[in-house]
């Protein structure tokens, strides 16, 4: 077990070291000037000189590569172009709002995709299981930035029941007192109910725009693990042993068909950082995808550098997690390795 | 190799002078409609299939027969709802939607194709080579595709665009190599399978070079799950290369990409003018799920685990 942990976690730091070379290539080494870039196309060749000179264009790849790596470890992740403000403060400043977001919106996802899911397997009923698999194809052919545009349009601009683009919260209200900086925990930290009740409605368009893919994607893997496992021979003996359908289904076939879906969880965080660059501005949510959106726009690279790289650490972090824990949950790959270690 | 295994595969060559025993030719015409019957008998195949054709027509034929031009501007009819003149309405410069939509096709199907093809032929070559051959080289491809891997694949493409360059064609790069480790993967896998399948020594023991081996036995094998992968990678390079549009890395503003099309009616779709996004995106929400259907009924008649048969 531990010999496979270390093999994993090594394996890991490679793909980060990989993944930083290749960031760092594709930023650094491939492109035009990133002097030029910064000064502008009017700037004296003398400028932009001095300038690579300053940030170390000048220097061997090698010594380029080990500065970008240890400053972006140690969290000196430069300044924005546009306003000068440090990009760690900036997206500090942010991320709350993102992970608010992405959590909710987790949280909704899962719940549809195993409500969903337990819906079109639990009874062989063909018409639901083929509403299930229509959605779930309808959903995979959406592109999360034209539901959110869809989402606000039927409930915003028409049915008038959810609140438009104007962020985390409407015009009048204010913000909880800040612990978390995530307006529906502090909200309800404060007891402010109302609050609550605001950033909440906030959360609902934006949370599904965000999940839509990783719902249709869940949907199908927990559909196919969930007929796959019912089929089972323990299923039939839980049965037999006089088990209630229900009960059988909620102990035995549902823990066996999620255990796969863990996987699919470096899957989801992609899709949820790269969903937050789209759809952030639909509803203009001041999150980071929001900041890199405006930072695309504004050619301010040092905050899409960062966040590219923070996003690949994060991945490859979330995807080792993942395979550590599903060997801890499931003894299956356990035990196979303790015999052969 | 003994002179025994020699002289049977001389036996085999002398008995068919004709060489391989290939497909009956003089069939082929009925073997194909029998093929498109079947095809067509297979509703979940022939409507994604039916679907794309539609879209392909409509990208080829409505931009030449229709009259009003892409780009042309009328001011006076801007942000004009749908009407006889303007099925689709017209947007915030008067431009005809139908004709921007029509356009827009063209460029996605036509892009996301070549994105298509691109990663296929890297990343198989990739996987065939790797798989094929082993040892170091092996490995240091596949450490590359784990370093590809290690990004979520829209935030490297987006990384690409920004260090190429924005612009339509560094968008497809970045799609494109964010696709060469699936396809790279996948063959390898299959490349590996097939190594050690028994008709793969019979032909090494009948003297076959390995070249032959590859070009004759392997890759015929592995173009099923070729096919199916690059079906559900059209769907993602559409996906993909509209979103990169559509945060301004992909193809820019006056461009009718359903992606930019989609911002640029963004601001207008609150305040009643829906139209202007609302048919991009519906145009790219048909392509892509089309495909992806396709690809999934792809794989469970091609699989060769699955339901090879019944075709």
């Amino acid at each position: 077990m531990g010999r496979v942990i270390a093999m994993r976690v090594l394996g890991s730091v490679g793909a980060v070291f990989g993944a930083t070379v290749l960031a760092f290539m594709i930023m650094r080494v491939l492109p035009g000037n990133p002097a030029r870039l910064i000064l502008g196309p009017l700037a004296t060749s003398q400028a932009v000189t001095a300038l690579n000179h300053h940030i170390g264009l000048d220097q061997p790849l090698y010594t380029q590569y080990w500065r970008y790596i240890s400053d972006f470890f140690q969290g000196n992740w430069g300044y924005s172009y546009s306003d000068g403000a440090s990009v760690r403060k900036l997206i500090g400043e942010r991320a709350p709002a993102t992970i608010e977001l992405a959590l909710f919106s987790f949280v909704i996802t899962m719940l549809a995709a195993v409500g969903l899911a337990l819906l079109s397997t639990y009874r062989h009923r063909p018409i639901t299981d083929r509403i299930v698999r229509g959605a779930s194809y309808l959903g995979f052919g959406t592109p999360p930035f034209f539901l959110a545009l869809l989402l606000l349009i039927v409930f915003f601009s028409t049915l008038h029941i959810l609140p438009g683009p104007e962020g985390r919260l409407g015009v009048q209200a204010a913000a909880p007192a800040a612990v978390t900086r995530m307006y529906t925990i502090d909200a309800l930290l404060a007891g402010e109910l109302g609050t609550f009740w605001e950033a909440l409605k906030h959360l609902i368009l934006p949370g599904l725009a965000l999940g839509i893919s990783s719902f249709s994607f869940l949907v199908r893997l927990l559909r196919a693990n969930l007929l796959e496992v019912s089929r089972e021979p323990f299923i039939t003996v839980a049965r037999g042993k006089g088990l209630r359908r229900w009960t059988a289904f909620r102990r035995h076939a549902l823990p066996n068909a999620f255990l796969p879906t863990l996987t699919a969880g470096g899957l989801v965080l992609g899709e949820f950082l790269a969903g937050s660059v789209l759809i952030e501005r639909v509803f203009n949510w001041p999150g980071v995808g929001s900041l890199v959106f405006d930072a695309i726009v504004k050619q301010d690279y040092a905050i899409v550098q960062t966040f590219i790289l923070l996003s690949a650490v994060m991945f490859v972090l979330v995807n080792l997690a993942v395979d550590l824990l599903y060997a801890v949950i499931d003894p299956r790959v356990r035990i196979p390795t303790v015999a052969t270690a | 190799m003994g002179p025994g295994t020699l002289s049977i595969g001389e036996d085999v060559a002398a008995a068919r002078p004709g060489g391989p025993p290939g497909p009956d030719r003089t069939s082929l015409s009925v073997r194909g409609g029998q093929a498109l019957r079947a095809v067509l008998a297979d509703r979940k195949l022939a409507v994604p299939l039916g679907v794309l054709a539609l879209m392909v027509l409509f990208a080829i034929f409505m931009p030449i027969f229709w009259s009003h031009g892409p780009d042309k501007q009328d001011l006076i009819n801007s942000l004009g709802s749908p009407s006889a003149s303007h099925p689709l309405g017209t947007d915030q410069l008067g431009r005809d939607v139908l004709a921007r939509v029509a356009t827009g096709a063209r460029i996605s199907l036509v892009v996301a194709t070549l994105v298509t093809l691109a990663g296929a032929i890297v990343g198989g070559l990739i996987g065939l080579f790797a798989g094929t051959l082993g040892g170091a080289s092996d490995g240091v491809v596949m450490r590359v595709m784990d370093a590809i891997l290690a990004f979520p694949p829209l935030i490297l493409a987006m990384a690409v665009t920004v260090g190429l360059g924005i612009g339509l064609d560094t968008a497809a790069i970045g799609v494109s190599l964010v696709s060469v480790p699936w396809y790279a993967r996948l063959l390898r896998s299959e490349a590996l399978r097939i190594r050690s399948l028994p008709f793969i020594e019979a032909a090494h023991a009948m003297g076959a070079t390995r070249g032959r081996i590859i070009a004759r036995h392997v890759v015929p094998h592995m173009l099923p799950v070729l096919f199916i992968q690059m079906a559900a990678a059209f769907g993602y390079a559409v996906l993909a290369l509209a979103g990169l549009s559509f945060v301004g890395l992909g193809a820019q503003v006056p461009t009718p990409e359903w992606g930019a099309m989609i911002t640029e009616g963004l601001s207008y779709s609150l305040t009643g003018q829906w139209w202007i996004s609302i048919c991009p995106g519906v145009a790219l929400l048909i392509t892509v799920t089309a495909a992806s259907m396709l690809s999934d009924r792809m794989r469970d008649l091609l699989d060769p685990r699955g339901q090879y048969a019944r075709l």
